[in-house]
């Protein structure tokens, strides 16, 4: 008994204490001037009931609490829906703060209380007439964001309203608000249009870059609307605020695409011209020009796109400074610009080459970045400059990064494989790799230097065939030998496997055979010396070897005896390996086995010992040797070139695809560009007007005061219908660009998953196939060589993404 | 062109404010945070996580990004839908904390939570419900959203804020120019430059430099009255290349003559962003490194020793927090070292990362540092360069001065006043 009211007191103690903590934080909440906001937050459930009283009272330092309340409710991502009726009430308070914070509410919540908020409507429209500009843009757009189609009408008459209010705040909230009816009832379209083309005649810079955005949502197509303005729009564009240039200069840009001739380089002229470029367009471009300057990126970006959409060949370059600044401005902009320059490096490259150092790769870069900067320093190598870059790469590939790693050691291939002069120092590098600790190098060294070893062969070959003597400073063959001696250190399977491939495919060329055979040959007949020896060790190692070297060396084993099948030490490796092979416990190793044994019966009968009777029966027809050798060595040339710089062709400069290498959905805001060549009769419809564009000195400050004096030029613009028949097929050109790029990527993909699958067949069916070795002997050349080629393939991929 | 709305982030990846996400279901903005959210468990290094993420929508023909970035404890995200230039994400998130800043100075979740109502607003203001950004200049967005000031709170609290304030920005936009105020008084009128220079620079094994650059900004604070139109002469400004500049100034005047003129905003702005290249007669316009870090790293198996000596260049100025760093490589596990000059050293196993702090750097002194690490990696794989950082205070790179402060449309004389501070980042390569 006692001890139960001990407990009651002490809860009732407890009690009391946390409501006089709770009422003295009342009391002294509005004292405290710091933490005056967060008392917002902690918002207990009695005081949410509270607010509707709040909001009722006549005191507006109550309403003003209830409001915080609400908006710090919101915060935390609460539903305050129920309020709504409450608030409505307030929107009329003749105190700007609570106004204000009411506006908030309604702007969040209008769109899902479309009935409580058609309530208040009267008040809304009422504020239209407010003698505060932000008032009436805010009145305005909580009207816009009402997504109830009845009021729809009411919002139109606001809309006009406020277009032609005489503050351009207002003016900017009526043009944003046009896209939201158009979404709302797309019948006012016409309607909208006529308010967009009065809002076009607008003279302050502040709203035009919002009109830009109506234009793109409600008439992209209309661009004949645009004809009265271009120019002034492109004398503007220094004037309009920063998010507004960007969108005004993708309209522009769009217009000038589809309305104006293209600029072409007349090559026939004599040289005295050179280039034949719009005045128009040339007017678009050396207004654009000085935004290089502006201190935001996007616009910056935007700038670019009308030079490399809409520039000469020749102005290009003009992009890269800006570009190269913009890689200093923040880790996230640098990463985007990079992408962009990739894109670029092909047609740059030679600019680009004399600023590589802005772009060097740091231990500390992130790994998006390292990979683009190896990107773009592999695509400005160049005579002049390969010195310093490959030691760049050469010092990358110490990196703690693999992925960088294996891309600068690749980079050092291509740079022995397009500067023939560096290719001495470039392999001394790569041999240099084999010796390292780390398994990335050593691999990637070792993948790079068979597709240099298999190219040069190829190349070789060629210049044979054509009768020129190739002038290299290296043989291929040396490579192999150079890389078969070292095969002790290799110790990564991927790489050990790929150095026996390579011996055993090129233990035998055909034209050094003979000179080997004059001077000093110490091993069987018909391979290069330190062929054997390769077996021999690797026999040795056979059980401690992972499956794929394994599959290797029964390779080897096989090649090997074709090339010299009276050799008795070959004969009997092979015979060692292949009892080895047969009872692996991989069954790909197994099969393998099997299936070269058969290929090879007619070659040398006793791979597998006298004793062995249990592939005696195998009917069926035996190929000669000729025939095992074209199975076995024939079909290998192709090697995969590094496919790293058509990868992204479709990407499109300045978008979001470049970057996530995603489609990003088909946005009517920036459709794909007309291609060049394909449209280039559609732009000559403003050819005719001889006005050359005037280049004053017009710039900020006094500017805007400056440009809305000036008349508006005397254009004259082509009859509209002429011009408006060929824009819609434009139109609809682009539209099956776009759908043409869709295509083109779905089928990309596909290709991809079909590759992956018909890999995944290869390694799978080489059971089926040994196992139907008995039955179908007639299709055996065919599968066999497909199966080898298909696996020896296998490797290069690796090689070549790994 | 538009963005989807914008999330904050406390360093917990709990979502502090949220602009509204109007036309998407609620889901939309939680699949973002989720998505970056598990990015960041998924990478072990934070700046590995790719600023533009990519997102599968709800339904599948609406996929999205998430661009974010981090400044300070906080994460800012952006997401985009549609095919938009992820620059314009960027710019505009940059921008928006550049306008938190100027609001509340130092930016935590406290700040912002002691300030919702104020972000809120701001959130209405800066972005429209379809995704534009409105206004962004923050002398206009000060006449719409009223900054904390002390007497507002108490005002606030006392309950006459309406009427405090409405007096204050009866005419919002009435200024002529869009960047400034109109009606702005001061009693003492007086403007400061602070020019802030970054020298960025790789120097490979040999000690020369592979790059050296030097970036440079004008961060201004004027206390104008009325609408003065500045022109400022500068000494070397024939050697400031790539230059990006605030809407205020005058293009063509730069480009004409290599001055700037301009009406300046009120209060605090930057003026301009540079890269110093000196116009000398030799090809190489590099500016030179300040400092020798003479290196010794070996690495043997399960581990390694560091042997490093840095001396300053600088004949008379001192180089301040000065920290070496250098990642062990993934495995390390600890590191033993001595400094010299009271220097100190830390390793942080979390990073792996060994850092060599120096408070001072005087000039024709030796400090050295010498120490040895360990790993769970037999071949450990440190970083293949240290990464030097320090500020010279009361110094710049390019010694560039102002040479003269024009004042027309205003009849007083302003204090002009410039500082200078330099600040490196530096990789060397051992």
């Amino acid at each position: 008994m006692a001890t139960l009211n001990l407990n009651a007191l002490t809860e009732n103690a407890s009690r009391l204490g946390m409501r006089l903590q709770e009422t003295l934080l009342e009391n002294t909440r509005d004292l405290g001037i710091r933490g005056a906001g967060s008392a917002y937050m902690d918002n207990t459930e009695e005081k949410v009931k509270n607010i509707g009283k709040q909001l009722d009272s006549n005191s507006d330092r109550e309403k003003l609490d209830a409001m915080k309340r609400l908006i710090a409710l919101i915060s935390r991502g609460r539903d305050v829906s129920q309020f709504f009726a409450q608030v409505v009430k307030n929107v009329a308070s003749h105190n700007l703060e609570i106004r204000k914070l009411v506006y908030i509410y309604l702007l969040r919540y209008a769109e899902q209380e479309p009935d409580l908020a058609l309530l208040s409507i009267n008040t809304f429209q009422k504020d239209l007439s407010d003698p505060n500009p932000l008032i009436r843009a805010m009145a305005l757009r909580v009207l816009s964001g009402i997504k109830v189609h009845m009021i729809g009408s009411i919002v139109m008459l606001a809309i006009k309203k406020c277009a032609a209010d005489i503050s351009p705040y207002v003016r900017k909230a009526a043009a944003l608000a046009i896209p939201k009816l158009h979404h709302l009832d797309s019948t006012h379209q016409p309607e909208l249009i006529k308010v967009i083309s009065t809002l076009l005649k607008d003279q302050s810079p502040l709203s035009i870059g919002s009109v830009a955005i109506a234009f793109e949502a409600v008439c992209p197509t209309r661009l004949d609307l645009l004809h009265q303005h271009y120019r002034r729009l492109c004398r503007t564009l220094i004037d309009v605020d920063e998010w507004g240039q960007v969108d005004l200069i993708n309209v522009l840009v769009r217009y000038a695409r589809v309305m104006l001739p293209r600029p072409l380089a007349s090559t026939e002229a004599g040289g005295s011209s050179g280039v034949e470029i719009d005045s128009d367009l040339k007017l678009l471009i050396t207004y654009a020009e000085p935004l290089f300057q502006s201190r935001n990126p996007a616009v910056v970006l935007a700038v670019a796109r009308v030079f490399y959409y809409l520039g000469l060949p020749t102005d290009l370059p003009k992009i890269v400074p800006p570009l190269l600044r913009l890689l200093h401005v923040s880790p996230e902009v640098e990463r985007v610009v990079l992408r962009n320059l990739v894109l670029t490096a092909s047609e740059l490259s030679e600019v680009l080459g004399k600023s590589y150092a802005r772009f060097l790769v740091r231990a500390d870069d992130p790994q998006q970045v390292k990979k683009d900067k190896v990107r773009l320093l592999r695509a400005v190598v160049h005579v002049d400059n390969y010195p310093s870059l490959l030691r760049e790469f050469i010092c990358y590939a110490d990196d703690a990064d693999d992925e960088l790693v294996a891309d600068s050691i690749q980079a050092i291939g291509y740079v022995a494989r397009v500067v023939p002069e560096a290719t001495a120092q470039c392999l001394s590098a790569l041999m240099s790799f084999i010796q390292s600790k780390h398994d990335v190098i050593v691999t990637n060294a070792v993948l790079v230097l068979k597709s240099l070893v298999q190219i040069r062969l190829q190349q070789q070959q060629s210049a044979i065939a054509y009768g020129g003597l190739p002038s290299h400073s290296f043989s291929p063959l040396e490579i192999i030998s150079r890389l078969a001696r070292r095969l002790d250190e290799i110790r990564h399977p991927k790489a050990r496997a790929c150095v026996l491939w390579l011996v055993g495919q090129y233990a035998a060329s055909p034209e050094t055979a003979p000179e080997l055979n004059g001077v000093a040959h110490v091993g069987p007949e018909g391979i290069a010396p330190w062929a054997p020896d390769v077996l021999r060790k690797t026999a040795k190692s056979f059980a401690q070897e992972t499956a794929a070297v394994k599959l290797q060396i029964i390779t080897l084993a096989a090649k090997l005896l074709v090339l010299s099948p009276a050799d008795r030490t070959i004969g009997l490796l092979n015979r060692y390996v292949f009892s080895l092979a047969r009872y692996d416990l991989n069954y790909d190793v197994r099969d393998r086995a099997r299936m070269l044994s058969a290929l090879l019966s007619g070659v040398n009968a006793g791979i597998y010992g006298e004793g062995d009777d249990s592939h005696e029966d195998v009917g069926g027809v035996v190929l000669r040797r000729e025939q095992v050798r074209m199975v076995l060595f024939e079909g290998k040339t192709s090697v995969g070139e590094d496919k790293v710089e058509d990868e992204d062709d479709h990407g499109r400069f300045g978008s979001m695809v470049v970057v996530t290498g995603r489609w990003a959905g088909s946005d009517n805001y920036l459709p794909d560009w007309l291609e060049e060549g394909t449209e280039s009769s559609l732009r000559d419809t403003e050819a005719d007007i001889p006005q050359a564009p005037v280049y004053t000195s017009q710039s900020s400050a006094a500017r805007s005061i400056a440009s809305s004096s000036r008349a508006t030029p005397v254009v004259l613009s082509p009859s509209p219908s002429g011009s408006f028949t060929k824009q819609e097929t434009a139109k609809a050109a682009y539209m099956d660009l776009d759908k043409f790029y869709d295509d083109a990527e779905e089928t990309e993909e596909t290709e991809e998953s079909e590759s992956e699958e018909s890999e995944e067949d290869q390694e799978g069916s080489g059971s089926d196939e040994a196992a139907s070795t008995g039955g179908e002997e007639s299709e055996e050349e065919s599968e066999g060589d497909e199966e080898e080629g298909g696996d020896d393939d296998h490797v290069l991929v690796q090689g070549t993404t790994g | 062109m538009a963005i989807d709305g914008l999330i904050i982030l406390d360093n917990t990846g709990r979502a502090i404010a949220q602009s509204g996400f109007h036309s998407f279901p609620s889901a939309y903005p939680l699949l973002h945070i989720d998505a970056l959210n598990s990015a960041l468990a998924n990478s072990p290094r934070h700046t590995d996580v790719d600023p533009v993420i990519y997102v599968q929508g709800l339904n599948l023909d609406t996929p999205s990004a998430c661009c974010h970035i981090r400044r300070g404890e906080l994460r800012y995200l952006c997401p985009v839908s549609g095919d938009v230039d992820p620059l314009y994400a960027f710019a505009f998130l940059q921008t928006f904390v550049d306008i938190l800043r100027e609001y509340f100075g130092h930016l935590s979740a406290e700040t912002l939570k002691d300030n919702f109502d104020i972000v809120y607003q701001l959130f209405e203001e800066t972005l429209d419900s379809g995704g534009h950004p409105l206004t962004t200049s923050p002398n206009a967005l000060r006449d719409i959203v009223l900054p904390p000031t002390l007497l507002h709170k108490v005002l606030s609290v006392a309950g006459v804020s309406g009427l405090a304030s409405s007096s204050a920005n009866s005419h919002p936009f009435a200024s002529p120019i869009p960047w400034r105020k109109a009606g702005v008084r001061y009693n003492n009128n007086e403007i400061y430059f602070d020019v802030i220079e970054t020298l960025e620079a790789i120097v490979n094994k040999n000690g020369q430099p592979a790059v050296s650059t030097v970036w440079g900004s004008v961060d201004s604070n004027c206390k104008l009255s009325g609408t003065p139109d500045l022109l400022l002469t500068s000494s070397n400004a024939q050697s400031l290349m790539d230059c990006s500049f605030h809407p205020c100034v005058r293009l063509q005047r730069w480009a004409r003559d290599k001055v700037l003129s301009f009406v300046p905003p009120d209060g605090k702005f930057r003026l301009m962003d540079y890269r110093f290249a000196p116009a000398t007669a030799s090809a190489v316009s590099q500016a030179a490194v300040p400092f020798i870090l003479r290196t010794g790293v070996a690495v043997d198996e399960h581990g390694g020793s560091i042997d490093l000596t840095l001396s300053s260049r600088l004949t008379t100025r001192t180089m301040e927090n000065v920290y070496v760093e250098l990642y062990l490589g993934e495995g390390a596990t600890g590191a033993n070292c001595l400094a010299s000059h009271n220097a100190s050293w830390t390793f942080n196993p979390k990073s792996q990362t060994l850092v060599w702090e120096l408070k001072a750097v005087v000039p024709s002194a030796n400090y050295t540092f010498r120490g040895s690490f360990t790993s769970t990696a037999e071949n450990p794989r440190p970083s293949r360069a240290f990464s030097v950082r320090f500020e010279i205070p009361q110094h710049n790179f390019s010694a560039i001065k102002i040479e003269q402060l024009k004042l027309t449309g205003e009849v007083y004389k302003p204090y002009k006043g410039m500082r200078g501070t330099s600040f490196g980042n530096v990789e060397w390569r051992w």
